[in-house]
């Protein structure tokens, strides 16, 4: 036992200073290595003689990131956008070279569509789009006394970016890279775990319903961080790409395996709440061997491989018990709650194991040379706040434009440029009025110290590598506060003022007169970006938008109920995930707003999932006209009820799924139809689901009294 | 192979036809070390890939000087 105490007691000290030195450790790293990439380029980009230096190094700032995978996912994605941007400059300067008012509101259109188009997409895509908004005016703003020198001005600006690009990817992936392959495996192993264990533990019948939505919540938010992950390490690990389709595969399957689980629990609970408890009992008899299989230590290796044949092997003591299972019940009813669920485990073992399988395919260290079917993982977009986010954007480069050209402001197209780039780069951020705030703190503070270091210490230097040392402790401050989560975007913005104003040239020019109106320009510009973020406010977080997304999560019924069926599935799985991991990320949790989204996409998951599989064996099993027609009339009710809730549609629909099932059920070649049915009018009748506040209450309770 | 190539009457460096067929290349090599885990063999995978760049972009460049 003493010996235990102070084992207990010694470590803490030591493990803490370990951990800061750990921590410091990948710092100081990303410092050095940002530095590292930031003289390079700076050094290349004079002995290459390029016009501005200084746009190469700020692009090492901009794409600095401590994850090798980031920096080269964003390389990517601001080289697409670097050279879209410069064919629109072209395009722009080439149709209006001698109307400015022209010019300048094609300029502000294409920034503003190539805004709306960032919020479209998460991840770097989105960054490709604003990069190609402002590359534009990058490009065609300094020329537009000038226009003959657009093709100059966008093949200096091409080089520049594309030189940082590449000497800060080669840096970040060559030099300690810190890599973000072995995030995504843990990623995905914990994922697995969790799932598993979480299978193998509700084995024994009920999971409360708080437990359920938790469970929803966290399946939710793994399955998009994997998806987030992968869309980033592809470009850090040429084995992971290889691997990619895989694990998109190894998503959709853990997507629809955790439905059929969650579906699974809501019928054995409501079953349960029903006084149901004997086919509830037997369900989960029926249940038990795939905990049995499931009950193996799941370690590193070969671990998912091993649960396949036990997997197998349930499946075959299920399908041997649940014909003596069946018998022991009592009653049509009893029966038929039985039946459904015995279909809806048969699917879950299905799913569960093609899941395992991709993951053992996934751990197996010789990549399975067959290509896996393609899949794709589909977000849920608005294309309203899109619209916003356009109108926004074209609003402000409208209103300085008009500016810049009635007060003949000489800096007014270095006002405009900022405007645009920081409009482009907020518009999908959550709070960009305070983004944008303590970025322009930033920036000041960033310019102040370039003051200082321009005029007090590079007027002494001479010579690159004093240049280096005169402003390499400027820098680091800033870098290391953009390392700090708290103040990131003010170490962001004191970086970024610092190396634009600091403005390296070869040979060095010191005017201070030009450096203090560049100055003005930069923070008149920046604070016409965050006014107009309060002006026009962004839709993210907004009571309008969370309406909005609510009833694009309800139409997803609608679009289960009449998309083509093809990848159907896999469709609805993905921007359902996407849907609902955005509006948790923008409700507060526990909030009653919250409550009723997860409500809601918990009605959503279950009657869409049922519904698709509905569809899917409408179209195999042949049946006579009459029955196809009260199924089609259910599915039409419930899409027609989820895209505008109300009582009476809440009775319209209850009585065409009733209708239906009294057909189906006069018709044996209709019966793997009438599970789904019945699994989608158990939910409909479930008194504690989101759609409990149209059932009328009398009605309600006989019809549940009378359905179970 | 002509130093300077007109493309679409610009004027562009061969070499820079040749470091992006170069890019092109490599890209196609990293996609088959891939596929057939071949950086497994190799002690420091982007050290090699960048080596191997240098390697082929600079041997096709001899061949314009």
């Amino acid at each position: 036992m003493s010996v235990d105490a102070t084992a207990i007691v010694s470590p803490p000290t030591r493990t803490v200073v370990v951990d800061t030195l750990r921590d410091e450790a990948g710092v100081w790293l990303f410092v050095f290595k940002t530095l590292l990439a930031f003289y390079l380029t700076g050094w290349l980009a004079m002995r290459f003689s390029l016009a501005q230096p200084s746009t190469a190094m700020l692009t090492v700032i901009i794409v600095a990131n401590r994850q090798s995978g980031m920096v080269l996912a964003k390389s990517f994605y601001r080289a697409i956008g670097t050279l879209a941007g410069a064919v629109a400059a072209f395009v722009i300067v080439g149709l209006f070279p001698q109307q400015r008012e022209l010019f300048l509101l094609a300029l502000s259109l294409w920034i503003g569509l190539c805004a709306g188009g960032a919020t479209l997409y998460r991840n770097f895509k989105s960054y490709a789009f604003v990069l190609g908004g402002y590359t534009a005016a990058i490009i065609a703003v300094p020329v537009i006394n000038h226009p003959p020198a657009v093709f100059d001005s966008a093949v200096a600006r091409i080089s520049e970016v594309l030189l940082a690009l590449m000497v800060s990817g080669a840096v970040n992936d060559v030099v300690l890279p810190s890599r973000m392959r072995d995030v995504l495996r843990r990623t995905a192993r914990a994922q697995f775990a969790h799932f598993i264990g979480f299978v193998q533990g509700s084995t024994g019948g009920t999971i409360p319903r708080d437990a359920m939505e938790n469970a929803h919540l966290r399946f939710v938010r793994d399955a998009v961080t994997l998806e987030d992950l992968r869309s980033s390490v592809i470009f850090e690990d040429a084995e992971a790409r290889a691997r990619s389709g895989h694990l998109k595969l190894f998503n959709q399957r853990f997507m629809a395996a955790s439905t059929s689980f969650q579906s699974l629990h809501h019928l054995i609970n409501r079953l349960q709440r029903n006084g149901q408890t004997a086919s509830a009992k037997a369900i989960i008899e029926l249940y038990a061997p795939i905990g049995a299989a499931l009950d193996a230590p799941i370690e590193a290796g070969a671990a998912a491989a091993i649960l396949l044949p036990r997997l197998v092997a349930a499946r075959k003591t299920m399908a041997a018990r649940a014909p003596l299972l069946r018998h022991g019940l009592v009653g049509p009813n009893a029966v038929r709650d039985f039946d459904t669920g015995a279909s809806l485990l048969l699917r879950f073992v299905e799913e569960l194991h093609d899941y395992v399988e991709s993951a053992a395919s996934l751990q197996a260290p010789r990549l399975v040379l067959r290509t896996p079917e393609r899949v794709n993982f589909e977000r849920g977009n608005d294309f309203a706040s899109a619209g916003l986010a356009v109108f926004r954007t074209t609003l402000t480069m409208l209103v300085l434009g008009m500016f810049w050209i009635d007060s003949a402001w000489p800096m007014g197209g270095s006002a405009m440029l900022i405007a645009t780039i920081f409009a482009g780069l907020f518009a999908t951020a959550a709070d960009p009025v305070r983004a944008t705030r303590s970025i322009l703190a930033g920036y000041a503070t960033g310019m102040t110290a370039g003051f200082l270091c321009v005029f007090f210490v590079l007027t002494r230097m001479d010579g690159y590598g004093l240049l280096v040392a005169g402003t390499a402790p400027f820098l680091m401050v800033g870098l290391m506060l953009l390392m700090q989560p708290s103040v990131a975007s003010y170490g962001l913005g004191g970086c970024m003022g610092f190396a634009y104003i600091l403005a390296v040239k070869n040979p060095m020019v010191f005017d201070p007169s030009s450096f203090l109106n560049d100055v003005i320009a930069q923070l008149i510009g920046l604070s016409a970006a965050a006014i107009a973020f309060i002006v026009v406010p962004p839709a993210i977080g907004s009571h309008w938008l969370r309406r909005r997304q609510l009833e694009r999560l309800r139409r997803q019924v609608t679009l289960a109920a009449e998309a083509p069926l093809a990848g159907l599935r896999q469709r609805f799985e993905s921007v359902n995930h996407d849907l609902f991991s955005q509006i948790v990320a923008q409700t507060a949790p526990g909030s009653a707003d919250s409550r009723a989204l997860i409500a809601w996409a918990l009605a959503v998951h279950e009657t869409g999932g049922a519904l698709i599989a509905l569809r899917q064996d409408r179209l195999t099993h042949r049946m006579p006209e009459e029955v196809d027609r009260c199924i089609a009339v259910a599915i039409d009710a419930l899409a027609r009820f989820y895209e505008r809730p109300d009582s009476a549609g809440y009775a319209r629909t209850r009585d065409a799924v009733a209708n239906a099932i009294d057909r189906a059920s006069a018709e044996p070649s209709a019966r793997p139809l009438l599970d789904h049915l019945h699994l989608i009018r158990l939910a409909l009748l479930d008194g504690e689901s989101a759609i409990a506040d149209y059932m009328s209450p009398t009605p309600a309770a006989q019809e549940s009294t009378h359905a179970s | 192979m002509p130093r300077e190539i007109a493309l679409g009457d610009a004027l562009v460096p061969g070499l820079l036809l040749l470091f992006v067929f170069s890019l092109a290349l490599l890209w196609l090599i990293d996609w088959l070390a891939g596929r057939f885990g071949l950086y497994r063999l190799v002690w420091h995978p982007p050290v090699f890939r960048l080596a191997l760049f240098v390697c082929v972009f600079g041997g096709l460049a001899l061949l314009l000087f």
